[in-house]
């Protein structure tokens, strides 16, 4: 797909999300409230023991953890279920008919979708924690590089887990239980409630065999310094690869998907 | 593929599967564990071969597999086997290569960006479909002209009327110049100016361009005065394919006398090949064989019978011959 034809696909998707300013309002809330959920949560956990460093993380750095890594999961808002609205409506063959392709278009939109979100929520948010809490982000510039890579990386992973899941609108007419499973298992798994750092033993074979903590656990512990730089490319390797595999499925699902749908209302 | 055959079509054929739950809640409850799959064959192992230039109507009842036969020949659905060629290009394994040189309008769908308005969705697919600047104004000043878009163009789409809408996906469709053009029922829900406006418009660029249209519409004037040829399609299956011109021929027999009498009690008998169709108080419908008696001789022998208030004949029109197939009462032979 051609740059500029991303791009407008993206800027429609922004302009639409502009036109519902309460919404945006109340994620700003909804988004400080976790935040502030989060903060005090630790905070009264850790008050609670003698010691003050927990699974390698002071109350600083788990009150940055909780900040930052709500700040990634706002800006990785998108809409998962538009290609399932799509196929509802019938509406996807009007998209079909064009020379493009499908996962780009759907990549264009979220990135649109996104887009609105960091600019009216993210940036917001982070503000208004870096003046109430006590947060500390180590500010080098190589750091903040890699961070943005991996964040892309971590953007283009959840953009595929949400395009796969989507496309199950195929075969199934009701895809909202499986949309539910999904959020339940991206948001446990990719560090979003707790670091991975936490989760007990038996847990951890499964984090690993599960691409969901580079979709957001470690491009935030990126940026909060907790990860040293000497392991960032190992890091940033295992993130392409998931891409890779992902994308594999993806097209995989795509190929035995178009055979399966089935254009409502004619 | 020859170069003169737009669209070659070999046994294509088209399975939904459909799930069919029990009646009830029992019949509910069952379904959850065990469910009955029914397979609706939508076309039925169709052939058929369209030429460049041609302009050929699609029809049939709903539920024919028009429409399904369409979204396989523009890739956006996937036939269960047989074979379909567009422009040389197999439409479902190279969807996107086919997808830029052919044109598409879903009556009941638009193209079109909701939100936007006509001038920037139409500037969306020039960004879409490749079409340089140059290229793009030239057909714009056309389309524009011919489907009168002028004063649509700072309109988003959400606030124009069915028939603007659809002149606006029309050209939409045609912003590219394709040599193949599909058309699933442009017509639907438009007024007759507009429709008229629709069918002009869609003859000249036939004639001018070359431009292959395929059609499907409910309407028969659309068959009548624009398509050449005519495919008609019963249960997934072709009953007919041929001239247009050459299925009024073969039923013109079909002719139709409408009598209205001043007595409703007259009995038709003793005119040979004469049968009552339809009778309704002092009118009656009659058809009569023209291979037995001329018209001039009917009409002389029932007005010598007979006293005769009103009398006309009546052509019989595409519209009553396909309705006389969907019905069953015309047999024909597939050719």
């Amino acid at each position: 797909m051609k740059p500029e034809l991303f791009f407008k696909f993206a800027s429609i998707s922004f302009q639409k999300q502009v036109t519902y300013r309460f919404d945006c309002f109340v994620g700003i809330v909804n988004g400080f409230l976790y935040v502030f959920i989060f903060t005090s949560l630790w905070k009264a956990l850790y008050s609670q023991f003698d010691t003050t460093v927990h699974n390698g993380f002071t109350l600083t750095a788990i009150t940055t953890y909780a900040v930052l890594v709500m700040a990634v999961r706002i800006s990785f808002t998108m809409d998962d279920s538009i290609i399932y609205r799509k196929v509802m409506d019938g509406s996807i063959a009007m998209e079909l008919i064009r020379p493009t392709s499908f996962f780009f278009m759907n990549l264009a939109e979220n990135v649109g979708h996104s887009l609105f979100h960091i600019m009216a929520r993210t940036f917001p948010v982070v503000i208004i924690s870096l003046l109430l809490f006590d947060i500390s982000i180590p500010l080098e510039p190589v750091r903040l590089l890699v961070f943005i890579f991996s964040f892309f990386a971590g953007y283009i992973l959840i953009s595929m887990l949400n395009f796969a899941a989507g496309l199950l609108a195929f075969w199934f007419v009701e895809i909202f239980p499986f949309m539910l499973f999904k959020y339940a298992l991206f948001t446990f798994f990719s560090g979003g409630i707790v670091p991975i750092d936490f989760f007990p033993e038996f847990l951890k074979p499964l984090v690993n065999f599960l691409p969901f903590q580079y979709m957001l656990y470690f491009p935030t512990v990126i940026l909060t310094g907790r990860v040293p730089m000497a392991e960032v490319p190992s890091i940033i390797i295992s993130q392409l690869m998931w891409i890779l595999i992902m994308g594999v499925i993806c097209s995989l699902m795509w190929n035995a998907g178009k055979k399966k749908l089935v254009i409502q209302g004619g | 593929m020859q170069d003169n055959i737009a669209i070659e079509v070999k046994g294509l054929r088209k399975e939904f599967k459909v799930s069919s739950s029990g009646k009830g809640f029992l019949g509910k409850l069952q379904a959850l564990f065990h469910r009955g799959h029914k397979i609706i064959t939508a076309v039925n192992d169709i052939d058929f071969k369209i030429r460049r230039g041609e302009f050929v109507g699609y029809v049939g009842e709903n539920g024919a597999g028009k429409s399904t036969t369409i979204k396989m020949l523009t890739g956006i659905l996937v036939p269960t086997s047989g074979t379909a060629e567009v422009n040389g290009i197999v439409p479902y394994k190279d969807r996107k290569k086919n997808a830029a040189k052919i044109g598409v309008v879903f009556g009941q769908r638009t193209q079109l960006w909701w939100d936007l308005p006509v001038r920037e969705s139409f500037d969306l697919l020039r960004v879409i479909f490749r079409v340089s600047r140059s290229d793009f104004d030239r057909q714009m000043a056309k389309l524009e002209k011919a489907l009168g878009l002028r004063p649509l163009l700072e309109m988003p789409v959400r606030k124009l009327s069915l028939g603007q809408r659809m002149r606006c996906d029309i050209a939409a469709s045609l912003i590219h110049n394709p040599p193949v053009l599909f058309l699933d029922e442009p017509t639907i829900g438009l007024d007759v100016l507009a429709k008229q406006s629709v069918r002009n418009f869609l003859s000249e660029i036939n004639r001018t361009e070359g431009t292959t249209i395929i059609l499907t519409t409910h309407d028969m004037n659309d068959i009548e005065q624009l398509c050449k040829r005519l495919i008609i399609l019963e249960e997934g299956k072709i009953i007919f394919d041929g001239e247009t011109e050459f299925l009024k021929q073969k039923f013109v027999h079909e002719k139709v006398i409408e009598v209205e009498f001043y007595e409703d009690d007259c009995v038709m008998q003793g005119i040979p090949g004469v049968t009552v169709v339809r009778e309704q108080g002092c009118k009656k419908w009659l058809t009569f064989d023209s291979d037995g008696s001329g018209i001039g001789e009917v009409i002389g022998t029932i007005a010598s019978q007979y006293k005769i208030k009103d009398i006309s004949v009546k052509e019989p029109s595409v519209e009553s011959i396909i309705r006389n197939i969907y019905d069953n009462r015309i047999k024909l032979s597939t050719s």
